[in-house]
């Protein structure tokens, strides 16, 4: 029986380190399949405004049905990528820049830009972007954006349409 | 047997149990979140590298691509406040008061993090829907059928979730998001 003291040290520390790596690995993990299918479903480098979100319409675990969301999958790979999100007056509204891990590396609502556009440059850490735009260093190429417009009924979804279809995400030099 | 077996059977073994015990964890329940305010689980540094492994594995797995808390906080609840699994072969009321944010709303989610699907779309209750005299104490029914003037449709059995959304929420609320008086979710009358 002694014999087993020794495996059975090991397969206790193996258990805690499945545990950890396995928790450790999810968020990439699970991103990168929530990328995949982004890109698949919408393009890459390009917002797509989704319709409203209904139980027959789902694209990201755990939507709010009180907010209208435009998604743009970005692959910096091939060069800096430039998001402009379009205020839509009276209303929150947000954009958030998520890395590859899940991390946000940008957010900004209307709190913050008080009525003005919010214009930003995505970049890896060996790119340059264009004098004077607003930098984002990204640690990974790929990446998911995310805007939210808050809607104060069902109905608000038409009415911040116009507004929302301003907003954009592309590369910096258009091919 | 020889002992490189052993190790081996016993390291293979070791690390699926771990991992499958990872899996489980997150797929069981909010407990991963880390901070617990009566029926409500959330994080904190969510968004972050400095979150907990288990509090970003969970955030990815259940609310991928959720908002930073100095933008949202994200409460979710898949017990009721006598910590009975909620179940759509109850009624349930969820009653509050003012919460201290921006704005605020409550959704309804199946298990695995998806709205379900009901003729009337009634998924959520948003603070805009509120008349200045609820704003302070406010009260939804979950059920099949409207029963009240607030309402969100849990159409058949399953076990489902809740989740409160606080957007911009005060300084206040970020700090005590453990110890502030949440909503309170009362099971009602259950069919068999």
């Amino acid at each position: 029986m002694t014999r087993w003291i020794g495996p059975f040290a090991i397969a206790c520390l193996a258990a805690l380190a499945g545990w950890y790596l396995t928790l450790a690995a999810a968020p990439q993990f699970i991103m990168g399949r929530a990328w995949e299918r982004l890109a698949e479903q919408a393009g890459v480098n390009r917002m797509t405004h989704s319709p409203q979100v209904t139980a027959e319409r789902q694209t990201i675990v755990r939507p709010s049905p009180d907010l209208a969301y435009s998604v743009c999958a970005f692959d910096l790979s091939a060069g800096p990528i430039r998001f402009h999100a379009q205020p839509v007056p009276d209303h929150y509204w947000s954009l958030t820049v998520f890395d590859s891990e899940t991390n946000v590396a940008f957010v900004e609502s209307d709190r913050e830009s008080r009525g003005e556009p919010v214009e930003i440059v995505l970049a890896t850490v060996d790119q340059t972007v264009p004098d004077g735009a607003r930098r984002i260093t990204m640690p990974s190429a790929k990446g998911v954006a995310l805007l939210r417009v808050l809607l104060n009924d069902a109905a608000d979804f038409d009415a911040v349409a116009q507004d929302r279809e301003q907003s954009y995400c592309r590369p910096v030099q258009q091919p | 047997m020889h002992a490189g077996v052993r190790y081996g059977l016993m390291l293979a073994a070791g690390l699926a149990l771990g991992a499958g015990t990872a899996v489980l964890q997150l797929r069981q329940s909010f407990a991963a979140d880390g901070i617990t305010a009566g029926p409500w689980r959330t994080g904190e540094k969510i968004g972050t590298a400095d979150a907990s492994v288990a509090t970003r594995a969970s955030v990815a797995l259940r609310g991928l691509l959720a908002l930073p808390e100095r933008e949202a906080i994200y409460f979710n609840a898949a017990e009721d406040s006598a910590g009975r699994k909620l179940t759509g072969a109850c009624r349930y009321t969820v009653s509050g008061g003012a919460i201290d944010a921006r704005w605020w709303s409550l959704t309804l989610y199946d298990a695995k993090g998806y709205l379900i699907p009901n003729a009337a779309r009634a998924h959520s209750l948003g603070s805009a829907a509120l008349t200045p005299a609820e704003a302070g104490r406010w009260q939804v029914d979950i059920a099949r059928q409207r029963t009240g003037p607030h309402w969100i449709a849990m159409p058949d059995a399953q076990p489902f979730e809740l989740t409160l959304r606080a957007y911009h929420p005060s300084p206040q609320l970020l700090r005590q998001r453990g110890s502030v008086d949440l909503p309170r979710i009362e099971r009602r009358e259950c069919t068999s």
